[in-house]
């Protein structure tokens, strides 16, 4: 008998928004993980619109778009509360760009009127279309450290190198708030933020790093960005630089959209990620 | 929907990224599978936001009521534009008339997220369209063919739509611009597989279709390996149901517009969400037969076969 092949399912977010591009650099990325026991995983790569697809799923990619029109789309699909069960009670890994970042987001701001319905899942309070209008959208060299962990030497050397980066009407991560168990009460008073409802994670579940609260993986250096809105810029161009990539975990979020690049790296480091976290559960 | 574009074509074929255009056509792939809603006013705004729209067109009047007016149809006042831009938190766009560069420039300076130079209004240049590379702010254009499409791409529109007839209800204008568009892309496909790989029969009889369309040889070529246009192509002109904006899926779109269909028809709330639904579940009839249930009155609409060739709006254009 042939030894038997683990099929892990990663599942894109299909409701709206820049999807396939995540898919495409998904399959770019199972190909060249360099794991040991690479053939004992079988990779399947899946649009995601309803629960019993999302059910599917081992790990999901939350994709750039309009995270109004997501949140409604979704409430309306009957997957909002599938999606909170599966980010905060089953805690499967979870990778939000720019508008997943949002709805990944336990705290949110400048939202429509009204506000927004949250996923949630990230203790941080985001900063919805940070950097303005589409006239203020760019792209930037990051230098992503989490990178080279990657245990394999052949491609580390290749992280050195900085992660081209595209922000389009992007968030940033405003605030890493204390982890808590329900929900962020403070924030709830903060004017004009709006908040993810609790869900608490299932018993049998126990991960010690979402206690530890929301780590920085990158941040954008505040040189930059060359704001047009004066007012914008004293704000965000601190010393430290905007925080554009979090994680906690089970979730990881950035504020840039890898998919837009080519470079299938942080697919690759994530996917990564997802053997490691379903070798723990 | 299309194939799915590759993560990295958002370039200026010619190499030219000085002019970000990675993030002009980043922003159209954002919007793909939404609904993109023309709106007159805020509250009009609000309505399309509320539903799930992905942007709003801001418009003075939508298609249904330029054509009724008649007269010269232009860009819209500031003033409006402004208001719609402070309602919503979506991207806003807003047109220009065909060859207006100033009508652009005063669009850019407002901050819109989308310029649509646009055959709804009257053209203001009859041989020429808006050079757009050198502008921030990214350019959607519409298109009747392939040909069409392709040079609105070298002229630096991100984004193309159909034309369709707008302000018609009726969608067969769209659909036959779509099918001409992929019709094309196969044929010139085709050339490029006869031979298994490029030689100089194959390069010869591309560059000849090229020729026929204006474009560049090199543009072609792009489009016909990737078999599909080489930016976010979107539907428009007389979608009006929710079976409207799925069959545009299901036919190759990557997203939809909606013009007059939605706020001249009985319940436009109510009809805005349920296109939105549509586009993304464009695949499941079940899905499509809930939410098409209940609607309320379409817009009554104008049958594109009845009309005198002087009134359709699709010709405008070069």
């Amino acid at each position: 008998m042939t030894e038997q092949s683990r099929l892990v399912t990663v599942g894109v977010l299909a409701l709206q928004g820049a999807f396939s591009e995540h898919l495409q650099l998904l399959r770019l990325a199972g190909v060249s993980l360099p794991i040991d026991d690479s053939d004992k995983i079988t990779w399947s790569f899946t649009e995601v619109r309803t629960e019993e697809e999302l059910s599917q799923c081992d790990a999901l990619i939350i994709p750039g778009g309009e995270s109004t029109t997501m949140s409604l789309v979704a409430e309306r699909s009957g997957l909002l509360e599938p999606l909170r069960d599966f980010v905060k009670a089953s805690r499967k890994p979870t990778w939000g760009t720019c508008a997943g970042l949002i709805l990944l987001a336990e705290s949110a701001n400048r939202t429509k009127r009204g506000g927004q319905e949250l996923v949630g899942g990230l203790d941080v309070r985001v900063n919805r279309n940070h950097f303005g209008r589409q006239v203020e959208s760019f792209e930037a060299d990051l230098d992503l450290p989490f990178l080279e962990t990657l245990n394999d030497s052949s491609i580390t050397r290749e992280h050195v190198k900085p992660f081209h980066s595209v922000f389009i009407r992007a968030p940033v991560v405003e605030k890493i708030l204390q982890p808590q168990q329900g929900i962020q009460d403070e924030e709830a008073s903060v004017p004009e933020t709006i908040i993810a409802p609790s869900k608490v994670a299932k018993i049998n579940i126990h991960d010690s790093s979402i206690e530890k609260g929301v780590e920085v993986m990158a941040r954008l250096p505040g040189e930059a960005v060359a704001l047009s809105n004066k007012d914008i810029t004293a704000r965000a161009t601190g010393d430290e630089g905007n925080i554009v990539a979090v994680r906690q975990g089970n979730v990881f979020a950035t504020s840039f959209h890898p998919e837009l690049t080519g470079d299938a790296r942080i697919h690759t480091w994530w996917l990564d990620q997802v053997l490691k976290a379903i070798e723990r559960s | 929907m299309a194939t799915g574009l590759p993560t990295t074509n958002g370039h200026h074929p010619n190499g030219d990224d000085s002019n970000n255009f990675a993030v002009k056509a980043g922003l159209a792939r954002m919007l793909k599978g939404g609904v993109i809603m023309d709106v007159v006013n805020a509250e009009q705004a609000r309505v399309a936001e509320e539903a799930g729209a992905v942007a709003v067109m801001a418009l003075e009047r939508v298609p249904a009521d330029i054509r009724a007016n008649g007269g010269v149809a232009r860009m819209s006042d500031p003033a409006l534009i402004r208001e719609i831009m402070d309602a919503v938190t979506i991207p806003v766009m807003a047109k220009a008339r065909i060859g207006h560069f100033v009508e652009c420039q005063i669009l850019e300076a407002l901050g819109v997220d989308y310029i649509d130079e646009s055959e709804v209004l009257t053209p203001a240049d009859h041989a020429h369209h808006v050079a757009k590379h050198g502008y921030k702010v990214p350019f959607v254009c519409g298109c009747r063919d392939l040909g069409e499409a392709l040079r609105r791409i070298e002229e630096g529109a991100a984004m193309i739509r159909t034309k369709g007839e707008a302000g018609t209800g009726d969608v067969v204008e769209a659909v036959r611009h779509e099918r001409a568009v992929r019709a094309e892309i196969e044929r010139a496909a085709e050339i490029l597989e006869e031979d298994g790989k490029a030689n100089d029969a194959t390069e010869t009889s591309l560059r000849t279709m090229a020729k026929s369309m204006r474009v560049s040889y090199e543009l072609l070529r792009q489009t016909a390996e990737l078999k599909r246009l080489p930016v976010v192509n979107f539907a428009a002109g007389g979608i009006a149901t929710p079976a409207d904006a799925a069959l545009m899926m299901q036919l190759g779109c990557d997203g939809v517009f909606v013009g007059s269909g939605i706020f001249k028809s009985g319940d436009a709330a109510k009809r805005a969400k349920a296109i939105v639904q549509a586009v993304t579940h464009y695949q499941d009839p079940k899905v499509l037969a809930e939410v098409s249930t209940g609607l309320g009155d379409a817009m009554v609409g104008i049958n594109c076969e009845s009309m005198k060739p002087g009134e359709k709006l699709a010709v405008r254009g070069w």
